[in-house]
């Protein structure tokens, strides 16, 4: 089978590191990015079928990205994480069409549950 | 028989000769006698004074034509003088008494006394009797010379009487006294008048009554507090066009039918109104004095000779009596100051070690003002530690007239302590003594309320410390979370890997270094977090200020994220390191960097730069810079910023940034603000590197 290509969204090393490597045992085709510009840049713009994108980060925030992507009518299933419980956050992406919002840390089966829930409602 | 009866006939005719010579010379005396009382007679008339001869019983026996022409009077009249007004009657019972014991004694006399005139004015008059005897010494009349001394006894009496009013004016009398005594003095001078001083309040300007002793209230009381107008009256013009005026009759002088003084003189049975004005040293017009007759009157040369001498003596008590009032007026504004500023003053003259204290320093010292103030009984009341520093005081104070300035401690009574603050100013007199001239402020108070800012301040540090843990919380939760993600990520990858077939040992190695480097950062995370709330005291350590810096920016990174603000960090490679409290500089950082974002939170139209930044200073400095592109700040207001509770942010305590100044200052350092030349502004503090010891 061919496996679903998921893209990571974060500025923090550790998660580009950590996560990637859980998602490939969970059994996805991973890339990582380590700001919402080299996503947008990249390839993978495309393909990626599910969007695991950090909130916080310097120069385009994630739901900055998120406004990005429905301006340009690329529509990805997008699984928020943060590091922030900021319910007026939360809320604003859920709103504007995210699978979920993953407070960190979240456990591999709140990821995998979310990533799977996107996949299948893309 | 008949020689004896020629003999007796011709010693009786001898006799007869005898006797008609006798008779004969008797004659010729008698006629000689009356000759030279013609003659005397004449001289007596013709005398250029006034004579007068008495019995010597004391009757007046005659007077010459010049004592006729002065009283007015026939000598029957003037014989009668013992019971008449020819001599005033204040002086005629001693007149009486003086020429009854010369009659007596025989004794000549001499009297002043005062003699009625035709016109009825007495003049003052020496009257001298001599008296004339004949060949047996029997004083057969009395001689009297009267010389008018009028013109010399007014003098004394006008010295006499300026006299008594400078020695008044001198003894610091109340003015009101000084001028009624004055207004008396012109009235028993120059007679038959009233006398007033007028003071003017220039403010209004009124007249207010300064004396006017021999007239009624209902003619003084309608005066006081008229304003001061040409048209008023006499006074009015006389003060404002600096000149005497001179109404000798109200009642007929055109000029002043209107005036406000004619109707109540004329009801006061006044006819004439004299006014002078009273000048100050440098020409301004004190008041008027004025001199009212009940006849039409203008004044002789001698009344104003005496006008001018009494305006002139007016001035000066006027004057004096203001300038007293000043200086008494300021004297209880200095101890009213004194005592208000907690300063007392001081003069020591060194050599003679006299010392003399104001009142508010005996109460510095609670000394009793009756004891006289020596260098032992002030070390009795100097703090025991700080009697050295007293000793050394006054030697460094007798050797030269340098200014100093110390402080030092007393010990009270009661076990209390005062802090004091001294300066003095040494000057050398004439005689090349030293001589201090200084000032004692109690700064008790201040001492006790700046060690209560000090330990307000301190606590406020802290407080606002906790309060930024509301803001922070936040942060900490992004700054631990983020590991422990990493921590429950990595492990869970872990698990995975070995769980596989066959198990991915080299992965999950890899993944368990990973979840314990994850596990260090959060560690450290709470050390931070632990050093920064804990409260402390100040402790001094040689630190790196660059990576203090990179903690807190780590610290507030997520939170500038969040605030969308760009952060970007110059830290200088070769800082030298600084002595300071890691924690406390950390918070003066972290204020800075929140104050920066928050100034952004409006910024849309550009970016949310923000610029941290370290360097070197000159003068073994380090400096750190702070800018941002937020809205910055009135520079008008500069001043204000680093002041407690001031603040530009609408849910601001205003605590930061005073309480950053106080961190700064207790590390010898300086924190300012500036307006950028663009948007927003620039805060930075520079403090001392740490001292390099080569030991």
């Amino acid at each position: 089978m061919i496996r679903s290509l998921v893209a990571v969204v974060d500025d923090d090393e550790s998660v580009r590191e950590s996560l990637p490597d859980l998602l490939r045992e969970l059994g996805f085709e991973v890339q990582a990015f380590s700001s919402a510009d080299a996503f947008l840049a990249s390839a993978f713009l495309d393909d990626a079928e599910c969007l695991i994108l950090d909130v916080a980060m310097p120069g385009m925030s994630g739901p900055a990205l998120q406004h990005e992507l429905l301006r340009r009518r690329r529509r990805i299933p997008i699984v928020f994480i943060t590091a922030h419980a900021d319910e007026n956050i939360r809320a604003q992406v859920l709103e504007a069409g995210a699978v979920a919002c993953l407070l960190k840390p979240f456990t591999e089966a709140a990821l995998l549950d979310a990533v799977m829930k996107g996949l299948r409602n893309p | 028989m008949e020689t004896s009866l020629a003999s007796v006939v011709d010693e009786l005719s001898q006799l007869r000769d005898q006797l008609d010579n006798e008779v004969a010379k008797g004659k010729r005396v008698e006629a000689a006698l009356l000759e030279s009382e013609r003659e005397s007679r004449l001289i007596v008339d013709r005398i250029p004074g006034l004579v007068a001869t008495l019995t010597p019983a004391g009757e007046v026996e005659g007077v010459n034509n010049q004592v006729l022409e002065y009283c007015g009077r026939t000598l029957e009249e003037l014989k009668q003088w013992g019971t008449s007004d020819t001599v005033h009657p204040e002086d005629l019972p001693r007149v009486i008494e003086v020429i009854t014991q010369s009659m007596a004694s025989g004794d000549p006399h001499e009297i002043e006394e005062r003699i009625r005139r035709f016109d009825g004015a007495y003049r003052w008059f020496q009257v001298r009797g001599l008296p004339l005897r004949d060949a047996t010494g029997r004083i057969v009349r009395w001689y009297v010379l009267l010389t008018d001394i009028d013109a010399r006894k007014r003098a004394e009496a006008q010295l006499a009487g300026e006299k008594r009013l400078l020695e008044m004016v001198a003894s610091s009398c109340p003015l009101t006294d000084v001028l009624t005594a004055l207004c008396t003095f012109v009235e028993v001078i120059s007679a038959d008048c009233h006398c007033g001083v007028y003071l003017i309040d220039w403010s209004g300007p009124r007249f207010r009554n300064g004396a006017v002793p021999s007239l009624p209230a209902t003619f003084n009381d309608p005066i006081d507090g008229l304003p001061v107008r040409r048209e008023i009256g006499p006074c009015g013009q006389a003060a404002l066009l600096k000149q005497q005026v001179i109404v000798t009759d109200l009642e007929t002088d055109p000029l002043w039918q209107e005036s406000a003084i004619r109707p109540l003189a004329l009801a006061h049975g006044i006819r004439s109104h004299w006014s002078t004005p009273i000048y100050a040293r440098d020409g301004r017009v004190l008041g008027t004095f004025a001199i009212f007759h009940r006849e039409p009157a203008s004044p002789t040369q001698i009344q104003q000779d005496l006008i001018a001498q009494v305006t002139h003596i007016a001035s000066i008590a006027i004057e004096r009596a203001s300038s007293e009032a000043a200086l008494k007026r300021s004297e209880a504004f200095l101890g009213e100051a004194q005592h208000l500023s907690r300063v007392g003053s001081f003069a020591w003259r060194v050599a003679k070690n006299d010392i003399t204290w104001s009142e508010q320093l005996y109460r510095i010292f609670e000394f009793d003002p009756q004891v006289p103030v020596t260098l032992d009984l002030i070390g009795t009341r100097v703090h025991p530690e700080d009697l050295t520093l007293l000793h050394d005081m006054i030697a460094r104070a007798r050797s030269a007239a340098s200014d100093f300035e110390y402080e030092h401690r007393l010990l009270m009574p009661d076990g209390s302590v005062k802090h004091l603050h001294l300066i003095a100013h040494g000057t050398k007199n004439e005689s090349g003594e030293v001589e201090y001239i200084g000032a004692t402020q109690d700064v008790t108070q201040r001492r006790l309320a700046e060690e209560a800012l000090d330990k307000a301040r301190s606590e406020l540090a802290h407080v606002t410390r906790v309060m930024s843990l509301g803001a922070l919380t936040a942060s900490i939760a992004h700054e631990v979370n983020q590991p422990l993600s990493g921590i429950i990520t990595n492990a869970s990858t872990c698990l995975r890997m070995l769980d596989a077939d066959p198990p991915n040992v080299d992965g999950a190695r890899e993944t368990a270094k990973r979840t314990i480097r994850d596990g260090n950062r959060a560690a450290d995370v709470v050390t931070r977090l632990r050093a920064l709330f804990s409260k402390k005291e100040l402790t001094l350590e040689s630190l790196d200020l660059n990576q203090a810096a990179r903690e807190v920016i780590a610290l507030s990174s997520s939170e500038l994220q969040r605030n969308r603000v760009v952060l970007q960090a110059e830290l200088a490679d070769d800082l030298p390191p600084v002595k300071g409290d890691r924690v406390q500089l950390q918070q003066v950082i972290l204020n800075l960097l929140r104050n920066a974002s928050d100034a952004m939170v409006a910024v849309d139209d550009r970016p949310r730069q923000l610029m941290i930044r370290t360097e070197r200073d000159p003068g073994e400095r380090v400096r750190l810079t702070v800018k941002d592109a937020g809205e910055g700040f009135d520079f008008r207001t500069v001043d204000k910023l680093f002041e407690a509770f001031y603040t530009t942010k609408p849910s601001g305590m205003g605590i930061g940034l005073s309480v950053s100044r106080s961190i700064i200052e207790s590390h010898h350092g300086r924190i300012w603000a500036e307006p950028n030349d663009g948007p927003g502004a620039t805060f930075a503090f520079a403090i001392p590197c740490a001292v390099m010891r080569t030991v």
